[in-house]
């Protein structure tokens, strides 16, 4: 049995540098609920804010040092592909907790635990980039997915952001049970010896015909389990309520971060798990991205509120980044989406900037409330009108760099139908877009708004230089893009 | 005296499972919610008899403590705190007898198409196993605590402590969404 407790502790020495950001993240985010929650007094807690930001700066540096390889009997895996999705997922967390601040002091509702359970997703999220096997990939996803559902419904006080964390915890827990239940299949058909993705591809190469429904309907389910994560359509019900009903920072969060982790995990899933059955799932999956790319952009012509127009916005911009992963080539693929996820999260966290800043006290997220912006706020109504170019895809803003790689993409891989799909609704997406910078510059302005200066001022400012340089930096981010690579 | 002795032994197992259908009927019978939770107990704690007389030592143990320990706690404490009436109690309770019937019928009919091969058909030529390789690998561990803990600290080591945070997060969401007061 010394041989054994050996083996497992050479294992282990063997395999944690590979996960020391989350580590990190793990024992920092507890210490700071015990006994780190004790140092601050009931009006210090906005200190958590800059406390974060440094873990994550930490964070973001430890990422980088870490070796590649593979470990915990080949359950996580650190390549190219995991540390590029892991800076997206620390870059669009540090922006939601800069926007955080002003906006819970101004509700009173700073707490250590917000920031905390930001961190704890953020090691899911992590683990989810690198996750090589199913089994981690479910943990990982529930480990992130739980601590939204509780920052969902954050604000208990208001009935819209229980109900809104409520509806995304019940879809949220169906949809992990109808991925659990797809893994088994999988796992069943591929001859119950292992859940390791690379294992899987091989097993299920050597199949028997009889088989192929086991693997179909098991490969569909394990689909529709990562659709509803990354919401599209049709698995996207619950996103446009959960959106409107979160603390804004949330939305932000969650229209960013969770996202590229499960981007990552779609990516490497289906690229290498199930590359070898591509023929069951391409076609569904099609219908899936092209679905998600009509009804996003049509769904958001009609809305009234800011909020819900770009949680269909972010349908929609799914929908674009699904054509990565039905890339027949997974690296390429792998590439375009993560160019094409930086790129929205920083225009869509600096979209998102500007409407907390002119939230006030909580209110006024009406796209209404924009009337006359460009007269009251002359720069933060150029910003705003940079942002939504920027997210309809309008040259030159970096936008439209990201959302070119992507077609040029789609197009060489033979999906030419899905791309001019893609890029009508682009159109489509540019009239409501547009209609927001209408009501900024040519409608009068009404009442008096009460902007709260913040973090959201520097968030505004950054993202707004970056979205109008972005192109020109376009060979080094193609250049960092190369990066992403896996095997 | 030793020859009784030896049969009772043998019979271990349908010994407990008698007794642990004697404790669940009185558990669905008995009119006292605080009965039939201790009708709960002695079922639980019967099945884990079970499991120790096939030799299941770590997952008996884990049935007295989870079931017989947590859970009878737990459901203790909502029928205390909950504190019904007997009449409402009445009232409750055989509301259901109609749907329970339908429920225990179907439930019949679909354990007998599932099993009815299993119950009355002929025997196996040899033993159902899963997984050959993994049966070979619980013997060579010996015991089954070893290869429990195999299984959670060399294979699934990750995913455990993945899990591990998701209850310290699902305990942070509890106080986060429940305390009184904030700042």
């Amino acid at each position: 049995m010394t041989g054994f407790a050996q083996g497992l502790l050479t294992a282990l020495l063997r395999d944690t540098p590979l996960i020391t950001p989350q580590l990190f993240l793990m024992t920092v985010a507890t210490l700071m609920l015990w006994p780190g929650d004790l140092f601050f007094n009931r009006n210090e807690k906005h200190k958590w804010a800059p406390i974060t930001l440094v873990i994550l700066a930490i964070t973001a540096f430890l990422v980088t040092k870490v070796p590649d390889g593979e470990g915990f009997s080949r359950m996580f895996r650190m390549d190219g592909l995991t540390r590029g999705f892991q800076m997206l997922c620390i870059l669009a967390s540090a922006g939601a907790v800069t926007l955080s601040v002003k906006l819970l002091d101004s509700l009173k509702q700073q707490t250590v635990e917000y920031y905390a359970l930001i961190l704890f997703s953020l090691a899911g999220m992590l683990f989810l980039c690198g996750a090589s096997d199913l089994i981690s990939v479910y943990f990982s996803i529930e480990l992130m997915a739980i601590c939204i559902y509780i920052l969902v419904a954050y604000l208990r006080d208001r009935a819209t952001s229980v109900e809104a964390g409520m509806k995304y915890f019940l879809l949220g827990a169906f949809s992990s049970g109808i991925l659990v239940y797809g893994i088994s299949l999988v796992y069943g058909a591929a001859g119950g010896v292992s859940t390791n993705l690379v294992d899987i591809n091989q097993a299920l190469a050597l199949t028997p015909t009889t088989s192929n429904l086991l693997v179909y309907a098991g490969v569909l389910m394990v689909l529709v389990g990562m659709a509803f994560k990354v919401a599209a359509v049709p698995f996207h019900m619950w996103a446009p309520d959960a959106y409107e009903g979160a603390p804004t920072p949330i939305t932000a969060f969650m229209a960013t971060a969770p996202k590229a982790a499960a981007l990552a995990a779609f990516l490497r899933v289906f690229g290498t798990g199930f590359h070898g059955v591509s023929s069951d799932w391409v076609l569904p999956l099609c219908y899936i991205a092209g679905a998600s790319m009509i009804l996003g952009n049509v769904a958001a012509v009609r809305q009234e509120s800011m909020k819900r127009l770009l949680a269909y916005s972010s349908i929609a911009h799914v929908g674009y980044m699904l054509l990565g992963v039905l890339s027949g080539d997974p690296k390429a693929g792998a590439q375009a989406v993560w160019l094409y996820m930086l790129i929205y999260i920083v225009m869509n966290t600096g979209a998102f900037a500007v409407v907390i800043y002119l939230q006030g006290k909580g209110e006024g997220e009406r796209i209404e409330d924009f009337k006359g912006l460009g007269r009251k706020h002359p720069v933060l109504a150029f910003a705003m009108m940079i942002f939504l170019l920027s997210l309809a895809g309008i040259p030159p803003l970096v936008g439209f760099f990201g959302k070119f790689y992507l077609f040029k993409l789609a197009i060489e891989q033979g999906y030419v139908t899905l791309t001019v799909i893609a890029l009508l609704t682009s159109a489509v997406s540019a009239y409501y877009y547009l209609g927001v910078v209408n009501q900024m510059y040519f409608k009068e302005p009404e009442g008096e708004a009460a902007p709260m200066g913040s973090g959201s001022v520097f968030i505004v400012a950054l993202a707004c230089i970056l979205v109008l340089v972005g192109t020109a930096f376009g060979p080094w981010l193609l250049d960092w893009a190369g990066k992403i690579f896996w095997v | 005296m030793e020859h009784f002795i030896q049969t009772i032994g043998r019979n271990m197992f349908a010994i407990f499972g008698v007794m642990a259908l004697g404790g669940a009927a009185f558990m669905i019978a008995s009119r006292s919610a605080v009965h039939s939770v201790l009708g709960f107990l002695f079922a639980m704690l019967c099945i884990a008899g079970c499991f120790l007389s096939l030799e299941a030592e770590f997952l008996g143990m884990a049935q007295i403590l989870v079931y017989a320990g947590g859970i009878v706690v737990l459901f203790l404490f909502v029928v205390m705190l909950v504190e019904m009436s007997k009449k409402k109690e009445k009232e409750v309770f055989q509301l259901q007898s109609r749907y329970a019937v339908v429920a225990v019928l179907l439930g019949a009919a679909l354990f007998l198409g599932v099993f009815r091969k299993v119950l009355f058909g002929a025997a196996s030529p040899e033993a159902l196993v899963l997984r050959p390789e993994l049966a070979q690998g619980l013997n060579v561990a010996g015991q089954n605590a070893q290869a429990v803990s195999r299984g959670l600290f060399a294979d699934y080591l990750l995913p455990f402590e993945i899990l591990s945070v998701i209850l310290l997060v699902a305990l942070v969401g509890a106080v986060v969404l429940a305390k009184t007061e904030r700042v």
